[in-house]
């Protein structure tokens, strides 16, 4: 509804099917940021081969994404990678578990699979802000590709973790609604009731501070930088999982907005030229239809 | 980095299926239903927002958030404070607003795909007003932002999935297209991917009248008697899709029933869907009676008592008389209610019968003088029948010239909606 679910549908909807009934398979199909899958049965109906294609693999493998990854799903990560794919899952379906809510939870982990692969630069850095917190000194700043001109950047100090996006609005309108929309973010942290929630600022143009020194930087006038600051209490153990769906949608859920209120005044224009249209009917002037007849007593019809 | 697979929509009245171009089935089949807040069939009796001032976004709502689609819309459609909506009316897109956020949500909860990224294949029916085409466009260049759009028309899509058959030897786009689907059927001309619609002909007889014929020879028989009437149709639908097929002669049939009922007459087994109490039916005659409608439609209703096959007949009579070999030799079906066993077959014989008697009668008018080489027919049936236009679609959009004939967001900016009042045709190799 409102907000976007972290997990991805088709992956969900598909294994549950084949579990219920195995035949064979071979789909392709994409999620948000450039991301394609392939979900096929090579050798037998009942082993699915899951692959995943990501732009910024090799970032995240130098992030540890291998590593979350291998914890989350162990041995169903295939050695055999698919080719012009980053990683693949072989999921042998005699093998999952039998009782249906053991089974719904591991189909969810599964339709996870790209939530967690860009999980792990989060999940250092906040590993590297406990270690900073007596140490001192900055973390180092990761850089994330995640589609061709925008970039997520993460970086640990001793007291936050900082998270920058760059977003590109390609249209004007869009540029506009981006700006309302997260201005609508700032403003609404003043609310009492979400005084908890992190820290969010807006700069269109000029790059943070934090990135500046970063090369390669666009500086034009459609792209912008949202940055989230996250103190400690936003990734304590119970809460970092769910702090990691949120901010690695938050793109995809601003662009989505975007769409949406355009939807909406699409809408509300609609409904205006609606009304209007009433009014410019009313203000038809009747014309008088006389019957018109002929010397004799005939009525005379045009047609 | 390679080009995202396009989406392709194939937006039904009933149904829409959506999906990835490339793949052999649609990802989503879900109802073309929106269930929305409020104002349903009265006002919405909804609380009002409460007004906290001071802050831009809540000053007015979220409603127009507030919705869901597909199964989830008639899931929800009991749900206090929701009204259950459907966007498309006879193949056209009725309500824009329902149909503008019908689409965010397939695209952006479903298919996870950011629109700015992919190039889109919709579909229309025949005869669409130009109108409905630029709105369209609007909607999905402007709200969206797509790369590119290429709105293609359901029957000609029917007629490239086609040539998934290996029957099918040289890839044309002309061909007669018989679709049926739940609420109508339609016989539709085409010649080299242009539809001709002067002569397009509508049949009331589909999916959903099979069903009620099949509930009501059942009923007639007493079988019904054991199921809950909230289940009945359901049931005779079940026994249509499962165990109906089209036969070649209804006498020799009704007569191998009688001789060796043990043989033909299966069971059908249910359960009461609250209660849980189990059921069977005997399923006889309606197995091989159901689809009969389509071939002797006065069994089923006194209104209309044209054939099938007379229909198909008569429209390619209509079309041009330089197109109609072509539209006798590549007779295409389409839609869920075209699946029955050997109703190719069938259809292909009655229509063979007409096309044969009517060239021996001018072979006779002409005194024997001038005889004709015949006429070819072939009626094609093939896999992929059910979704055939999203399966056309998909096959189309993994051309590598689908690109080219798609209009692109820069077009689009420089001349405006009208520009996809016309598109180019493609995939046919003649």
């Amino acid at each position: 509804m409102i907000l976007l679910e972290p997990h991805n549908v088709i992956i969900q909807t598909t294994i549950l099917e084949k579990i219920q009934k195995p035949g064979s398979l071979d789909v392709v199909f994409v999620d948000y940021d450039n991301v394609r899958f392939h979900l096929s049965t090579p050798e037998r109906k009942t082993v699915l081969l899951l692959s995943m294609n990501i732009r910024c693999w090799d970032e995240l493998v130098q992030y540890g994404a291998l590593d979350i990854l291998r914890r989350e799903y162990g041995s169903l990560l295939a050695t055999q990678v698919e080719p012009e794919y980053n990683v693949s899952l072989e999921i042998d379906l005699e093998q999952v578990p039998t009782d249906a809510e053991s089974r719904e939870a591991f189909v969810t982990s599964l339709a996870l699979l790209k939530r967690n692969a860009l999980a792990a630069p989060f999940e250092r850095g906040f590993d590297t802000q406990k270690q900073l917190e007596s140490a001192g000194g900055q973390g180092e700043l990761m850089q994330i590709h995640y589609r061709d001109e925008e970039a997520m950047y993460i970086q640990a100090a001793p007291d936050r973790v900082t998270v920058i996006f760059s977003t590109v609005f390609r249209e004007e309108t869009d540029r506009i609604f981006g700006k309302v929309f997260l201005q609508e973010f700032v403003d609404a942290r003043r609310q009492p009731s979400i005084q908890n929630a992190p820290q969010v600022l807006y700069s269109s143009r000029d790059p943070p501070l934090e990135i500046r020194h970063v090369p390669g930087l666009r500086n034009s006038e459609e792209i912008g930088y949202v940055t989230f600051v996250l103190f400690p209490r936003h990734f304590t153990k119970s809460v970092a999982p769910s702090t990691i769906s949120h901010i690695q949608l938050f793109r995809d859920y601003l662009h989505y907005h975007i769409k949406c209120s355009k939807a909406y005044m699409h809408s509300r224009m609609r409904h205006r030229v609606t009304e209007f249209q009433k009014v410019l009917n009313r203000a038809k002037t009747e014309v008088a239809t006389t019957e018109r007849k002929t010397a004799s007593g005939r009525t005379m019809l045009s047609r | 980095m390679s080009v995202l697979a396009p989406i392709i929509c194939d937006n039904g009245t009933g149904y829409s299926k959506v999906g990835f171009a490339g793949n052999s089935d649609p990802s989503f089949v879900f109802p073309t239903a929106i269930a929305t807040r409020g104002s349903a069939s009265q006002s919405s009796r909804a609380p009002a927002v409460p007004s906290k001032p001071g802050h831009l976004a809540s000053k007015r709502g979220v409603e127009d958030l507030d919705f869901f689609i597909g199964d989830e819309a008639l899931a929800n459609a009991k749900t206090p404070g929701y009204g259950v909506h459907y966007p498309i009316r006879h193949g056209m897109i009725d309500n824009w607003d329902h149909m503008e956020r019908y689409w965010e949500q397939t695209i952006f909860k479903y298919l996870r795909a950011e629109p700015e990224d992919h190039y889109f294949l919709l579909t229309e029916p025949p005869l669409n007003p130009p109108e409905n085409r630029e709105q369209t466009a609007e909607i999905f260049f402007e709200s969206f932002n797509i790369k590119g759009l290429y709105i293609a028309v359901q029957a000609v899509l029917a007629l490239a999935a086609s040539w998934s058959s290996n029957r099918v030897t040289d890839r044309t786009l002309t061909g007669t297209v018989i679709d049926s689907g739940d609420g109508v059927t339609h016989v539709i001309p085409c010649a080299e991917g242009y539809v001709i619609g002067s002569a397009i002909k509508h049949i009331p007889i589909a999916g959903r009248d099979i069903s009620q014929f099949v509930l009501n020879l059942m009923r007639e028989r007493g079988e019904m008697a054991q199921v809950p009437p909230e289940d009945q149709l359901r049931v005779a639908s079940k026994v249509k899709e499962n165990y109906s097929y089209v036969c070649q002669d209804i006498v020799r049939e009704f007569r191998k029933y009688d001789e060796e009922p043990y043989k033909f007459f299966e069971r059908y087994e249910g359960e009461h869907s609250v209660t849980g109490r189990k059921y069977g039916v005997d399923v006889g005659y309606e197995r091989f009676l159901a689809p009969e409608i389509f071939f002797n439609p006065e069994i089923y209703s006194s209104d209309f008592l044209t054939p099938l096959p007379q229909i198909v007949d008569d429209v390619i009579q209509q079309s041009p008389i330089d197109v109609r070999r072509g539209l006798y030799k590549n007779i295409v079906l389409s839609g869920g209610s075209t699946m029955f066993q050997h109703f190719g077959t069938r259809l292909k014989r009655d229509l063979k019968q007409l096309v044969d008697r009517r060239l021996d009668a001018s072979v006779t008018a002409s005194g024997s003088a001038q005889r004709s080489s015949g006429v070819e027919v072939d009626v094609i049936s093939h896999k992929r029948q059910r979704y055939a236009v999203w399966f056309g679609g998909s096959l189309l959009a993994s051309l590598p010239d689908f690109y080219t004939s798609c209009h692109t967001k820069a077009q689009y900016d420089e001349v405006g909606p009208s520009i996809c009042r016309r598109y180019q045709i493609f995939g046919s190799s003649t």
